[in-house]
């Protein structure tokens, strides 16, 4: 399982990862307060791809990373979300 | 596994966050959810759910407890910016080290 060493080639292929199986693919964050990391992975249970982080600058990364899933995943053909 | 709407699982998530902050991990899961609400059927038997593309699973443990929600597309600004005020208040152990 290996620990990706920079951000942009975990976020890559997470993406081409989670496009070629929509619903297979899990995203899973593990945050842990008393050693300060933040470790995200991605996976269809075949590959799996892992970044860990202790720096407060990668949060926001993994946050856009994260949100960027979730809305892949609730975006109908049409295209049309967030409809608040 | 509780199940909860989506601000009950906000406030429950945070909770969670306060709870593991001298120990412990909080683990967030997110999966794409196609609206089955069965298992799925043997072959030859008639399969009918209604598919829905438009919803996510989220899910949250501690180790111990564990919450989860469906979301919905307008729900997931939401949820995020939840997430975003716990993490940036408490991950201050290394900020911009690479100036």
């Amino acid at each position: 399982m290996p620990y990706y060493q920079t951000w942009e080639e975990f976020a890559r292929a997470a993406e081409k990862l989670y496009l070629t199986d929509p619903m297979k693919v899990r995203v899973v964050l593990k945050y842990r307060h008393c050693d300060g990391n933040l470790c995200i992975k991605v996976t269809d249970d075949a590959v799996c791809l892992q970044y860990k982080t202790d720096q407060a600058q990668d949060v926001k990364k993994i946050e856009k990373l994260h949100g960027k899933l979730m809305r892949l995943m609730v975006s109908k053909e049409s295209g049309a979300m967030e409809t608040d | 596994m509780v199940l909860l709407e989506n601000d009950s699982f906000l406030t429950e998530l945070t909770r969670l966050f306060q709870k593991c902050r001298t120990s412990g991990s909080v683990a967030i899961t997110l999966k794409k959810y196609d609206g089955r609400t069965k298992p799925v059927p043997r072959k030859g038997y008639p399969e009918n759910y209604e598919p829905a593309d438009n919803k996510c699973l989220l899910r949250a443990s501690d180790g111990k407890k564990k919450i989860s929600t469906v979301a919905y597309s307008n729900l997931l600004r939401a949820h995020m910016d939840g997430l975003k005020k716990k993490d940036k208040k408490s991950k201050g152990k290394k900020t911009k080290a690479t100036q």
